[in-house]
């Protein structure tokens, strides 16, 4: 009994170890960020007719997960042949970032992953001008300021990189759905702060963001080693000839 | 980094590259931008739709015609004055002429940011002046749709 009872042990101790064996741990910085975007102030330096400024706060809840405010402000112009159309107001867009790269890489320096957002945007929408011509001749028209309300949701894939201590850049590409764009069936907003051409159920976009980091707590994470791959253990072959073992790099 | 971690973020990426690319390209207009009250014909004795030999149609105070005997016309499109609450028509059908008026309510309606505005109207009433044709009304939103406004029976 007192053999079975040491056999035991013994058997839970190498399960143990073993368990032991497979674990690493990293020291993971939490990070408060603040980002602003570039591409719309870039736009607007090229073309002053359409201004769209926006930034984000974000805090690291952890290793892979991240809560984000995002927000900013746009006032678009667009004329055509026949119509001239202004919209102007703000946004803000509450969401998650995800990590998808494993701890020991990102580091808290590399983001590489998918955001997930719900976006709201209050504004003013109006057509100073537009014309319509048929058979009977041309009519002119315009629809004055309507105070609106839109929202949609928003998957954000991209990819950010620490180039200097605590500063960090990288783009977010934005796929984004309208909920609701205001304006009813008939005056669909032609632009909504912050998701763009009201008239679309579907919408797409870019953010390339200038990043400042404020580590506030350092996390220790347990990561278990990468596994060899099925390819590497292949290659990890016997040659039966000599009975030798052969490993590849 | 796992391999497939990083065929997962390519597959992001390249994937969401066209639609990037393609809401920043300005399109053109295919759409029609003109909202049309679509008139129908029918068999005043069968009560069967029958397309008229011929069909001529004037606005009242346009030199224009819409349709000048033109054969084999169904439905028939009549543009409303959006700047007016009524317009009238004179419609020969065949042999037979009659002037209708219509009284109707208009409102704009964006097409899309690429065509712009057009308008769309509501259709209260109608009158045809020697009651030489029998009119019936299946819808009273004359818009963009290819959807029946009314029938004309002659």
């Amino acid at each position: 009994m007192r053999k079975i009872f040491v056999y035991f042990i013994s058997l839970l101790l190498i399960i143990d170890m073993q368990g032991l064996r497979a674990q690493d741990t990293v020291l993971f910085p939490l990070k408060i960020r603040a980002g602003f975007d570039l591409i719309g102030p870039g736009f607007y330096f090229n073309d002053r007719t359409n201004m769209n400024m926006e930034g984000f706060i974000s805090y690291d809840r952890n290793e892979k997960l991240a809560y984000v405010l995002e927000s900013g402000y746009s006032d678009y112009k667009y004329s055509q042949y026949n119509y001239d159309y202004n919209s102007r107001g703000a946004f803000a867009r509450l969401g998650l970032d995800l990590n998808l790269l494993k701890p020991d890489k990102a580091g808290g320096k590399y983001w590489a992953g998918l955001g997930f957002r719900y976006g709201m945007s209050i504004f003013d929408s109006q057509t100073t001008a537009f014309k319509h011509e048929n058979y009977w001749g041309e009519t002119l028209s315009s629809i004055p300021a309507k105070k609106m309300f839109a929202h949609y949701i928003e998957v954000a894939p991209g990819v950010k990189t620490e180039v200097f201590k605590n500063f960090s850049m990288g783009w977010t590409i934005r796929l984004k759905m309208l909920l609701s764009g205001g304006g009813g069936k008939h005056l669909k907003p032609i632009s909504v702060p912050g998701y763009g051409n009201g008239g679309r159920m579907t919408n797409a976009g870019i953010s390339y963001f200038i990043v400042w980091n404020i580590p506030y707590r350092t996390k220790t994470v347990i990561i278990k080693p990468e596994l060899p791959s099925e390819e590497d253990e292949e290659y990890e072959e016997t040659d039966v000839s000599t009975g030798q073992q052969r490993i590849g790099f | 980094m796992r391999i497939k971690h990083k065929l997962f973020i390519l597959f992001l990426f390249l994937a969401t590259l066209p639609a990037v690319f393609s809401s920043c390209n300005p399109e053109a207009c295919f759409e029609e931008t003109n909202a049309f009250l679509k008139a129908t014909f029918y068999s005043n004795e069968t009560k069967e739709k029958k397309t008229p030999d011929s069909l001529s149609v004037t606005g009242i105070g346009i030199q224009d015609k819409l349709y000048n005997k033109q054969p084999g016309v169904q439905p028939c499109l009549l543009p409303l004055d959006a700047s007016a609450g009524t317009c009238s028509f004179v419609i020969k059908i065949n042999d037979v002429c009659d002037t209708i008026s219509f009284i109707y309510t208009s409102y704009p309606h964006l097409i899309s940011k690429e065509c712009g505005y057009s308008f769309y109207h509501r259709l209260d009433t109608f009158f045809c002046k020697n009651d030489s044709f029998y009119i019936y009304k299946s819808s009273d939103n004359v818009t963009t749709a290819n959807e029946e406004n009314i029938r004309i029976f002659y």
